[in-house]
């Protein structure tokens, strides 16, 4: 009777035992009425539609993304490794073709988890799409990865961890970082030398509503995807820009976002933020359910929408318009370096930038160097040096996947003499091209 | 004593049995165009060696209600829908006289929109129009809050007053979530509500005619369990599909399975393959199939295959095959003694087995004389071919064991613990029943690497689970401390409780309750039966303060048999 148009996987995983804190918004109920929702529609009884039960992510899955430290053990409890297991079983469905799409609706979220990760900044612990995309690319051979944030909020960590790699497309749309956590997100952080353009940032100005995205989406996102020709689109579908969402301040309706992600045709989507449990999320996720799988979403509808209230005030619109006019240049004719306002200079042959970071959910202050080798025949080895008021000296060395036989050398090299050395607490080898994952220091 | 009657798609089969062992059995071929006369005819045949006054309970498990949805005899429903946003109700369209109203509850069971009245009579106006006779009224989240299901109710008045003979609630088919289902489920409950009736009727008619009238008479249904012939009547829809059951709980009274276990029982046309975790058979986790519609009837969870004692033997390049088609009986049963087999006859894997000596059964030589001839046309040996398609059927049937497993294995789970320490069921011992289970024994046994049983009686399993099932009932109880409410939809139970109530006091009272529902039934339940399947007490947090609690408990008396029958198998 009902099937869907395009087979859809969806890793439905609430973690019903497990929180922040008893009264964090990242808590058991988080996910409750969303099952509720999707039970009640009986969503799963589609043909098509199949409900599966999330793998769970090894200590490898983790070390090919991030450097932990002291070690993923102490960064990443159960839950995070399940939660990325989700993101990689959904991975499988679709590359092995068990489903044309898949939706990783787990908890906790990622897309705060920078390269290097010493605790939990915005909820977040190790970031679940890029150990998805690693592990797309170290089993499926993809290449080439366009990831949509959606989430309100400026999905930093992915960018960071992108921040040097021009295979992978990163554009977020979120609310303005003048206004909102994480503070980043504009449109002058375009990713390092060797990738630049390839980050794209879209501040949306508080109080945008469903125009005013998919205008986004129209102009800036979708003409920049057609030009990128990703192999995999993976869309990190936040829900907090739901006008219920409690702690942001953009007025997009479950309509919207069915809409939009029927734009965007993601392969994947991985659910990040959105803390309107009641509100938004049943109606969110059956939207995107539906929309993903291609049937029918215009009756779904959440409570409490009001036509005048939630409207886009006009100001935005134009403000958008120009926004939308400026922002497809930065990929298309990215800046040359040496007109980069965001941080980083050469020194010798080495692109160096200095971060200071803030975990707000533990409290850690975080001085980090990052070193990135210009090399002529490659994405280049990468040197993080990082200190924080939790661990002293860490050293991360990443040989980045089709590494030179030189910047390889170099890599082995550097980790060696630190050992050597001994002038790090704790060191981390991230080994891409002989899969080699080592760490030194406990 | 207690008598069982299963009534089957090929035979009626019926068994009188107390504590000391099977007293007398029937089998009669079943009349589908009279299944009383089937009744009837097992009832006598028990009743010829059995005093009437002797037995004290007729367990009764009929494919009436399947028939009746199978043949199309359903009766035209008028279904007042109330859907609400979300998928749109036209999706579901059941049958002619279907209304989807103005009106809406959301997943909390707070009223987002009121139930349009007018329309609400209006609709009911049409059916009447239209001579329709029984409804079905389903909303959206009534298992949440059945407000709308119940203004409904009013406005269609009493039972067998002026507008309606028998109307079926949404919320009172249990609080499981599924609109769809629920929706399907009312229907199909109302569709067959009147035929149901009139053949309890007929039956308890028979019964007063045979000297049975003071015979308690219980109706088996699809989750391994019996409810009262009162009930069902009610409740028609959940009689449907309990013949495999039947089979099942006859495996329980006779054998002691306390490990994982798988069950095959292999009958002429389909294997039913069906697991025990613990000793206790697995329940579907949603709900049986009616057609192309899936339901909230509750069913043990039991896979069919195309191959039984009478499926085809069929040789396809170098491999060979069982099944899934049946051609007729095997040459075995077919061929009269001393005759020779028609030219170019199939043989089946009944006659492979008389072929490879695991049985004996029938016309031995007119089964061998059939393999050989077919085997010689594909230019094979005789004793490969009937060799091959015995492995075949036991890799088929091993193949479908491995992939429900596979299923059981990979359900969903919503816990961390769950997931990570969530127990796998790693079957143990193998249990043969049906006409093939003896010839089958040891083929089985090679293939699956697991000690094999067949018990004894197994050709009469059915009849015997039949028989000595227990009752069974289930609930599921919802309550929010914030609104301040506790929710039974099942028993249409709703009342005020303190912001103090907390999942202990949720299992109790729903405990309580089912075990006060069955006593008002007049049936005796022990406390030792009724378990908690499920409860969950999640903190409902708004601006960082906790508001209150949301409880969700599921409970059951768990299936079971009234006593077993461990005479040991073979």
């Amino acid at each position: 009777m009902r099937e869907a148009k395009n087979s859809l996987g969806v890793i439905f995983f609430p973690a019903f035992d497990w929180c922040i804190s008893p009264t964090h918004p990242e808590r058991e109920e988080r996910l409750l009425y969303t099952q509720d929702q999707l039970k009640e529609e009986g969503l799963f009884d589609i043909e098509g539609i199949v409900e599966h039960k999330p793998g769970v992510a090894t200590r490898e899955d983790v070390e090919r993304a991030h450097f932990c430290f002291p070690e993923v053990e102490a960064v990443a409890t159960r839950s995070h490794m399940v939660a990325a297991g989700g993101t990689k079983t959904a991975a499988d469905l679709v590359m092995t073709g068990r489903a044309q799409k898949a939706f990783a609706l787990v908890r906790p979220p990622g897309h705060h988890a920078m390269k290097v990760v010493h605790g939990s900044r915005g909820f977040c612990n190790i970031n679940i799409e890029a150990i998805m995309i690693e592990h797309l690319r170290e089993h499926y051979g993809k290449k080439r990865i366009a990831i949509v944030d959606t989430d309100c909020h400026h999905g930093d960590g992915s960018q960071d961890i992108y921040w040097h790699d021009p295979d992978v497309l990163f554009i977020s749309l979120h609310q303005d970082g003048r206004t909102l956590y994480p503070g980043t997100g504009f449109p002058q952080e375009c990713g390092g030398p060797k990738a630049l353009g390839r980050t794209i940032n879209i501040p949306l100005p508080p109080g945008t509503g469903d125009e005013g995205y998919m205008m986004a989406m129209q102009r800036v996102v979708m003409p920049i995807l057609k030009d990128f020709k990703p192999e995999v689109i993976i869309n990190s579908a936040g829900q907090d820009n739901h006008f219920t969402d409690p702690i942001t301040n953009m007025n997009l309706t479950a309509q919207g976002y069915a809409h939009l992600t029927d734009l965007l045709q993601a392969d994947i989507a991985v659910l990040e933020g959105g803390y309107s449990i009641q509100g938004a999320l049943p109606y969110v996720n059956l939207g995107i359910c539906l929309s993903m799988a291609g049937l029918d979403y215009s009756g779904v509808r959440e409570p409490g929408f009001d036509a005048v209230k939630h409207g886009q005030r006009p100001q935005i619109g134009e403000y958008l318009a120009k926004l939308c006019d400026a922002l497809p240049e930065i990929y298309f004719n990215p800046p040359k370096l040496e007109h980069m306002a965001s941080g980083g200079k050469i020194e010798g042959d080495w692109f160096v930038r200095h971060k200071d970071i803030y975990y707000d959910t533990d409290g850690i202050s975080e001085a980090q160097t990052e070193s990135l080798y210009l090399c002529d025949s490659c994405r280049g080895l990468l040197k993080i040096v990082s200190r924080t008021t939790k661990n002293p000296d860490c050293l991360g060395v990443e040989i980045p996947l089709g590494a030179c036989p030189a910047c390889r050398e170099r890599g082995l090299a550097l980790y060696e003499e630190a050992q050597a050395k001994g002038a790090y607490r704790y060191t981390q080898l991230i080994n891409r091209v002989d899969r080699q994952y080592l760490r030194h220091g406990f | 004593m207690f008598l069982g009657i299963d009534v089957g798609g090929t035979h009626t089969d019926a068994v009188a049995l107390d504590e000391s062992g099977v007293a007398a059995q029937v089998k009669v071929r079943t009349n589908h165009q009279d299944l009383l006369a089937s009744v009837n005819e097992a009832l006598e045949g028990i009743l010829a060696t059995i005093p009437a006054q002797n037995i004290t309970q007729l367990n009764l498990s009929t494919t009436l209600s399947t028939n009746a949805i199978v043949q199309g005899k359903l009766e035209d429903v008028g279904l007042l829908v109330v859907p609400g946003p979300g998928i749109s109700a036209d999706e579901f369209m059941l049958c002619r006289d279907y209304h989807v109203l103005t009106g809406s509850i959301d997943h909390r069971g707070s009223e987002i929109e009121r139930l349009n009245m007018d329309q609400a009579r209006a609709a009911i106006a049409a059916c009447r129009k239209k001579g329709v006779r029984v409804f079905g009224c389903v909303g959206k989240f009534s298992t949440r809050n059945p407000l709308h299901e119940n203004s409904l109710r009013q406005l269609l008045g009493p039972d067998g007053g002026e507008i309606a003979d028998a109307v079926t609630l949404g919320h009172e088919l249990g609080g499981r979530l599924n609109f769809p289902r629920r929706l399907a489920t009312a229907y199909f409950n109302c569709a067959v509500w009147r035929v149901f009736g009139a053949f309890a009727d007929a039956v308890e008619k028979s019964l007063a005619r045979l000297g049975l009238s003071h015979v308690r008479v219980n109706t088996l249904k699809a989750d391994g369990g019996t409810f009262p012939l009162a009930q069902a009547r009610k409740m028609p829809v959940q009689s449907i599909f309990s013949g495999p059951a039947a089979s099942v709980m006859g495996i329980i009274a006779l054998c002691d399975i306390n490990l994982d276990s798988i069950i095959l029982d292999i009958g002429g046309t389909t294997t039913d393959i069906a697991v025990f975790v613990d000793g206790q058979p697995l329940v579907e986790h949603d709900g049986i199939h009616i057609g192309s519609h899936p339901t909230l009837v509750r069913a043990l969870k039991v896979r069919s295959i195309g191959i039984g004692g009478d499926s085809a033997i069929s040789v396809l390049g170098e491999a060979v095959r069982v099944g899934p088609n049946r051609l007729g009986p095997s040459q075995a049963d077919c061929v009269d003694p001393g005759c020779a087999c028609a030219a170019g006859a199939r043989p089946t894997l009944l006659d492979a087995l008389n072929c490879t000596g695991h049985a004996s059964h029938g016309n031995v030589d007119a089964s061998r004389q059939a393999v050989a001839e077919f085997a010689h046309c594909h230019s094979i040996s005789p004793e490969v071919l009937a060799q091959s398609a015995v492995e075949a059927a036991c890799e088929a049937i091993f193949a479908a064991t491995r992939e429900l497993l596979g299923e059981i294995n990979d359900k969903p789970v919503y816990t961390i613990h769950e997931l990570l320490e969530g127990r796998r069921v790693v079957p143990k011992r193998v249990y043969v029943m049906g006409g093939p289970a003896l010839a089958m024994k040891e083929p089985l046994r090679q293939r699956f690497e697991l000690f094999t049983v067949v018990p004894e009686h197994s050709g009469v399993a059915n009849a015997i689970g039949a028989a000595l099932t227990r009752n069974t009932a289930s609930l599921e109880l919802f309550a929010d401390t914030e609104k301040g409410v506790m929710f039974i939809p099942a028993l249409r139970h709703r009342e005020n409780v303190p912001r103090t109530y907390n999942v202990k006091d949720a299992e109790r009272d729903a405990l309580n309750h089912l075990l006060a529902h069955l006593s008002e039934m007049g049936v005796f339940a022990d406390r030792d039966n009724a378990q908690v399947n499920n409860a969950s007490s999640f903190n409902m947090v708004s601006d960082g303060v906790t508001t209150g609690r949301n409880i969700r408990v599921k409970c059951q008396i768990k299936p079971g048999v009234a006593f077993t029958l461990t005479g040991g198998g073979r």
